[in-house]
C-alpha cells in the first residue's frame, strides 16, 4: 500500500516499514528536542516523555535521533522497499 | 547457505555504484545492495555538483554523457539587509565569465535519482549485481573483522570487504564500530522545495546562476537554530530547487521548533523577498517538499575529523564518512573521490589476501592527501557567518559571503586546484583537452537532452565523418594544447608546482588589487565577449558530436 498526503507534495510512502524508530521510556527526560526538530510530526510528549503519534510521513532524516542527547531514541532503516520514495530528490 | 562476494557495497546513492563498478571493473565478484525499491528514490539534495567532481572524477562520468538539468555557472548571492524594505545587496563576482559561460560551466544541477540510476547502469553493466528493497541490518563480524553483512530479511552475506556508501547517518558504521553518531552541532537539516516553472522562465530570471540568500535572524530567512543562515535556489531545465537549511545545534537554551519556524520562513520569503514574489512565485507550482539531515560541519571539528572511516573488512565512503562540504553543502565530488580511492585500495587488499586495518590505513591516508576533500571537508566561512550575525557586522558578513561564495573563495581554493591539476597533468598530459570535451559535450547534450538513455531533440546536421573547418579547428586546438602541455611539463614542475603551496597566500595579497582590473576588464570587453560567447554557442549547437567525444574504445562513457 502507497500513502500520500496533501501537505507533502510529491513524495509517496510504502508501507511495512516495520518500527524503525522507537523510544525508551526509562531513558528519555522529555526534553522534547525530537518534537521540535521533526518536519513529519511524528512525536509527542505525553506524560513527561516522548512517543511516537504517527511515522506515516517520516522521511527518514534522523534528526530526531541526533538531538536525542540522552540517547533515548533509537533509530533504523525502515524495511527495504518500504518508506518514504521521490522521483523529485 | 551463505552467499559469498569479494565486494559487498552498501548503498546504491552517489558514491556506491562508483565503488562497486570499479571494482568490477577489476574483476571482483561485487554486490551491491540498496534499501529503496528503485535506485535513487530516497537520495535528497538540492544539487549543484561543482566542476571539480567532473575535472577529477571517475573517468567513465568525465568522458560519459551523464543526465543533468542545467549547467550553473555560478553564484548569484543577495545579502539582505532589510528584507521588508528591500534593501539588498548583491556579490555576483563568482561567476563563470563570458565568453565561456555557460558551455565552461561552474558545475552541473542535477536531480538526483536520474544521475544514481545512470551510475548504477554504469555499474551493473560493468558486471555488479544490483539486490534492490534489501535493507542491510547488520555486519557479520568474526575474529575482529568484518565479513559480510546482514540483511533485513535474515540473509547472511559474506564479504571479504565491505564498502559503507549508505549515506547520511552511517547507522551500520557505527553498528559496526567504525565510528560513533556524529553530534547533533555536525548535521544540517535540509527543507527542499521542487516546483515547476517553464525553461523560458527559468531562463529569463535565472539563466545558469544558483541563487542563495543571507541575512540576520530577524530577516526570517532561516531559522535561528545553528550555523549559517540561508537560502539557495537551483535552477534546473523546467523546474526549480528551494532549500533552507539549518545546523541541528542544541547547545543553546532550548531547541526552537523547527518544524514551526521552517514553516513561517517560508511563507516570509515567497512573499516577502522582491526577486521570489515578483518573478517566481506567479509562475512557479510547488510539485514536491521533502528533507534531509547531511553531515556538513563534520570536517570543521578535529576530533571528528580524525575519525577512522576504516576497521578490519570494512571501509566508509561518502557522507557515510563524513565528507560533506561545509559550504558548498554538497557532497558528491568526496563521495566519487573517496568511492575510487576505495575501490583502489579494496582490490589492492584483495590482491594480497589482506584486509586489515593496518592495510585499509591506506584509504584514510589518501583522503588525508587529497587536497580537494581536505579544501572541502575544512572551509570555515559558512560557520563564521554566526559570528557576523552574533555581532552583527554587516562588514564581516559580506566578507564571509564574499570568501565563501564569491570571488574570496580563490584565497583558499586556488592552492588545492592547481595541486590537483599539476597532479593530473602529470598522469595524463591529454587531461586538458579531455576535460575542454566534456564541457563541450555536456553543453551540447543539455542542449538537445542527450543522456546516454534517449536524445530528445534532433541534432541541427545531418551526422557524418567529415567534418568543417571550424570543427577542424577546434581540434587543432586541442592538439596545439597537448603539445604545449607536453612541451611545457618542466615548466610545471620546476615554476607552477612550487608556487602552488604558496598560491593561497598570493591570492589573498593580490585579489584586492586584481579584482577591481578583473571586473573593470569584463565590463569593457562585454561588447566582444557577448558576441564571441553567441557564436561559440552556435557552435556547439551546429557540431558534430563526435568531435567532443573520447575515443569509443575506451572503457564506460
Amino acid at each position: 500500500m502507497v500513502k500520500t498526503f496533501e501537505e507533502i507534495p510529491g513524495i509517496e510512502w510504502i508501507e511495512g516499514t516495520g518500527e524503525f524508530i522507537k523510544i525508551e521510556e526509562e531513558i528519555c527526560i522529555g526534553c522534547a528536542n525530537c518534537v521540535k526538530v521533526c518536519l513529519a510530526d511524528c512525536f509527542e510528549i505525553i506524560n513527561n516523555k516522548a512517543t511516537i503519534k504517527s511515522l506515516d510521513k517520516c522521511m527518514e532524516c534522523g534528526a530526531c535521533w541526533y538531538v536525542c542527547i540522552e540517547g533515548a531514541l533509537i533509530f533504523n532503516w525502515p524495511r527495504g522497499g518500504t518508506g518514504y520514495k521521490s522521483d523529485w530528490g | 547457505m551463505n552467499e559469498k562476494y569479494d565486494i559487498v557495497v552498501i548503498g546504491a546513492g552517489f558514491g556506491g555504484p562508483i565503488a562497486a563498478k570499479k571494482c568490477a571493473d577489476a574483476g571482483l565478484k561485487t554486490l551491491m545492495i540498496e534499501r529503496s525499491q528503485n535506485v535513487g528514490e530516497k537520495v535528497i539534495s538540492g544539487l549543484t555538483i561543482p566542476f571539480y567532481g567532473f575535472l577529477f572524477g571517475p573517468e567513465f562520468i568525465r568522458d560519459g554523457n551523464p543526465p543533468f538539468e542545467r549547467p550553473a555557472d555560478g553564484i548569484i548571492n543577495y545579502i539582505i539587509k532589510d528584507i521588508e524594505k528591500g534593501e539588498i545587496d548583491i556579490d555576483d563576482s563568482l561567476k563563470v565569465p563570458k565568453p565561456f559561460s555557460p558551455i565552461i560551466a561552474f558545475g552541473y544541477n542535477t536531480y538526483c535519482k536520474p544521475l544514481c540510476e545512470w551510475e548504477a547502469k554504469k555499474a551493473i553493466e560493468a558486471g555488479v549485481e544490483l539486490r534492490t528493497s534489501t535493507t542491510v541490518v547488520d555486519v557479520i563480524k568474526e575474529d575482529g573483522y568484518v565479513k559480510g553483512i546482514i540483511t533485513d530479511k535474515g540473509e547472511k552475506i559474506r564479504a571479504k570487504i565491505v564498502i559503507d556508501a549508505e549515506g547520511s547517518q552511517g547507522l551500520l558504521a557505527i553498528k559496526a564500530g567504525v565510528r560513533e553518531k556524529y553530534p547533533p552541532e555536525a548535521i544540517s537539516l535540509a527543507d527542499t522545495y521542487d516546483y515547476e516553472m517553464t525553461k523560458e522562465d527559468i531562463d529569463k530570471i535565472f539563466g545558469y546562476s544558483v541563487k542563495m540568500c543571507w541575512g540576520w535572524d530577524e530577516q526570517k530567512i532561516a531559522p535561528p537554530l545553528g550555523y549559517g543562515n540561508g537560502l539557495m535556489v537551483w535552477p534546473y531545465r523546467e523546474s526549480i530547487h528551494f532549500m533552507q537549511d539549518q545546523c541541528l545545534r542544541t547547545d543553546q537554551k532550548s531547541v526552537p521548533n523547527l518544524k514551526k519556524l521552517f514553516d513561517e520562513y517560508h511563507v516570509n520569503i515567497t512573499s516577502t523577498l522582491p526577486w521570489w514574489k515578483n518573478e517566481v512565485a506567479p509562475r512557479a507550482k510547488l510539485r514536491a517538499r521533502m528533507w534531509e539531515g547531511f553531515e556538513i560541519y563534520v570536517g570543521l571539528n578535529k576530533k571528528l575529523r580524525n575519525i577512522h572511516n576504516h576497521i578490519n573488512g570494512m571501509i566508509l565512503i561518502g557522507d557515510a564518512a563524513g565528507l560533506e562540504s561545509t559550504e558548498l553543502c554538497d557532497g558528491v565530488p568526496a563521495a566519487w573521490f573517496s568511492a575510487e580511492i576505495a575501490a583502489d585500495v579494496a582490490i589492492n587488499a584483495i590482491k594480497v589476501n589482506n584486509f586489515s586495518k593496518s592495510f585499509l590505513k591506506k584509504y584514510d591516508e589518501r583522503i588525508n592527501a587529497h587536497s580537494i576533500i581536505q579544501w572541502s571537508i575544512s572551509g570555515t566561512n559558512r560557520y563564521n557567518l554566526r559570528i557576523a550575525q552574533e555581532q552583527h557586522s554587516m562588514k564581516k558578513l559580506k566578507k564571509f559571503i564574499y570568501n565563501g561564495w564569491g570571488l574570496g573563495s580563490l584565497t583558499h581554493f586556488t592552492t588545492p586546484l592547481i595541486k590537483t591539476i599539476l597532479l593530473y597533468l602529470r598522469k595524463d598530459p591529454k587531461i586538458i583537452s579531455k576535460w575542454i570535451k566534456m564541457y563541450f559535450r555536456y553543453f551540447q547534450n543539455w542542449l538537445y537532452e542527450s543522456y546516454d538513455y534517449s536524445r530528445k531533440k534532433e541534432l541541427k546536421i545531418q551526422l557524418q565523418n567529415k567534418i568543417t573547418v571550424k570543427e577542424s579547428f577546434f581540434l587543432s586546438i586541442l592538439n596545439w594544447i597537448n603539445s604545449f602541455v607536453k612541451f611545457s611539463s618542466r615548466l610545471f614542475k620546476w615554476f607552477i608546482h612550487p608556487f602552488s603551496n604558496a598560491a593561497n597566500k598570493f591570492m589573498k595579497i593580490a585579489l584586492p588589487f586584481i579584482k577591481p582590473f578583473y571586473l573593470g576588464l569584463l565590463k569593457l570587453l562585454n561588447p566582444l565577449t557577448e558576441s564571441l560567447n553567441k557564436k561559440l554557442i552556435n557552435f556547439v549547437d551546429h557540431a558534430n558530436p563526435l568531435i567532443f567525444q573520447e575515443p569509443i574504445n575506451r572503457r564506460g562513457g
